[in-house]
């Protein structure tokens, strides 16, 4: 598919100014000493780049769905592990859990988890992100602590790379859909960092799927994993794990619209008579990376969803604007039209009045 | 009586079928589980699970995670999970192998760690090819 994109079929309006004639503006039509050829062929163009913009926006839309359908298929999982999490924390004192997961250290080194895009023309969603994560190093660099960036998402990558005060640990692809294998590669390398004392905290900058319009970067804190599996931002506000928020996309009066539902996770009481074949502090220990995991997981896929609703507004609003100068265009072309049988009919009857 | 046997990674439900026997792969050691057996939780370390219906047995790698038991319901929730059929036997002694060297040779604290998550996985996958072919 030719990446005509819409920006570009504007600039090129801005580089008529280069030949020898002004450039157009939308609201006032100065005349242009352009050929009637040259127009039509730009309104060709044009047409041309508007059904691309609005074939991209159905097949983010689809996608969407798609997204939206990982996450619903995600929550058996989440579900069942929140249970045994609570279950199992009534066992033990919050204390006694010893798990290289939970250690909080004075921080002095932080790794950032940067989740963009692979591609682009999804409007202002890669740059908020990386707008936010630049403005979060210079932060912490300012408190003496050492940054360190993995960065998910071609577009993340290839930005930070090209400024070499950043330190790149490591970069990841996400491709269609975020798999667990994805989510385990990232899972594991800042489960090393972490354990391994290398970096002290870990946060995670992803854009939260809040709707179709817009999507907010949020800064979480991934490492240290708090042991009843709240999740929390860098404020401190924490959200129980038991609770959730569940989006649907669907059609109301004909617009794609997005719902979002809270749903709690009922959390018994364990069994009195459970055996448990290890320690409680055990198993909250082989407990803990699955839960890293699943809300890996669940951020990319949440990530992925934002930027497909990103890429539907960019797209939808490209193919508004092609539509736009396609009817200027065709304007200019028939003045310029008229305005040439206008002289030839005044030259023939110049000319038959001279007989 | 049956036991219904529940395997789920994250991103899905990956085996939810009936059995009258499975091993488990627990950090203490082998653990096998008949029906109405008492209620149970236990983690579970990178391994092979051993499933049996009538008497066929199957082998599945799990990445970790750990596993409840309670009234004939066994449900296994792990980091992943993989069976016979989505693993290359040639493939898998190869990674295996690899895995191997690369921990022995592995130096300092953080490529340890990666190192040894990278064996014990592609050790997981090679004993469920392995036990297909036996």
């Amino acid at each position: 598919m030719q990446a005509l994109s819409c920006k570009k079929a504007l600039g090129s309006v801005q580089a008529f100014t280069a030949r020898p004639q002004t450039s157009v503006k939308r609201a006032n039509l100065q005349v242009v000493a352009v050929s009637i050829k040259e127009v039509r062929v730009r309104i060709g163009s044009v047409s041309n780049t508007k059904k691309i913009t609005e074939a991209m926006k159905l097949v983010a839309a689809a996608k969407v769905r798609r997204a939206q359908e990982a996450v619903v298929n995600g929550r058996p999982f989440a579900e069942n592990l929140v249970k045994v999490l609570y279950g199992v924390n009534q066992r033990l004192r919050v204390e006694d859990v010893d798990s290289p997961l939970v250690a909080q250290r004075p921080v002095k080194s932080v790794a950032l988890v940067v989740v963009t895009g692979d591609r682009g023309l999804c409007g202002g969603y890669n740059n908020f992100v990386i707008k936010k994560t630049e403005a979060r190093a210079k932060e912490l660099e300012g408190m003496g602590i050492n940054v360190r960036l993995i960065c998910v998402g071609r577009k993340g990558g290839v930005y930070f790379r090209r400024r070499p005060q950043y330190n790149i640990e490591s970069t990841f692809e996400v491709g269609q859909q975020p798999t667990i294998k994805e989510a385990q590669a990232i899972a594991d390398d800042i489960f090393a960092d972490f354990v391994s004392q290398e970096v002290d905290k870990v946060e995670l900058i992803y854009t939260k799927f809040v709707s179709l319009i817009s999507g907010s970067p949020v800064i979480q804190t991934l490492l240290p994993l708090s042991p009843s599996g709240e999740v929390c931002d860098i404020n401190g506000n924490c959200v129980d794990a038991a609770e959730d928020e569940v989006f649907k996309l669907t059609t109301r009066e004909g617009q794609l619209v997005v719902e979002s539902e809270q749903v709690r996770t009922a959390t018994d009481d364990f069994d009195a008579g459970l055996i448990f074949e290890q320690d409680p502090v055990q198993i909250v220990d082989a407990l803990l990376p699955l839960y890293l995991n699943a809300s890996l997981l669940r951020s990319l896929q949440e990530a992925l969803a934002s930027e497909l609703a990103a890429r539907m507004n960019a797209m939808s609003n490209a193919s508004d604007n092609a539509g736009e100068l396609k009817k200027s265009l065709s304007r200019i072309m028939n003045r310029k039209r008229q305005a040439r049988i206008t002289t030839e009919l005044s030259e023939i009857v110049a000319g038959a009045s001279s007989v | 009586m049956t036991l219904q046997v529940c395997i789920m990674p994250p991103d899905r439900i990956f085996w939810n079928d009936q059995a009258d026997e499975i091993i488990l792969p627990t950090n203490t050691g082998q653990m096998g589980v008949l029906t109405n057996h008492a209620p149970l939780i236990t983690a579970l370390d990178i391994g092979v699970t051993l499933i049996r219906s009538n008497s066929n047995w199957n082998p599945v790698a799990l990445m970790g995670g750990f596993a409840l038991v309670k009234q004939n319901q066994v449900t296994i929730l792990v980091n992943e999970a993989e069976s016979a059929q989505t693993i290359g036997v040639d493939e898998a002694e190869i990674a295996f192998q690899e895995a191997k060297t690369k921990l022995e040779q592995s130096q300092g604290e953080k490529q340890r760690v990666e190192a040894t998550f990278v064996f014990k996985r592609a050790r997981a996958r090679y004993q469920v090819v392995k036990q297909l072919g036996v």
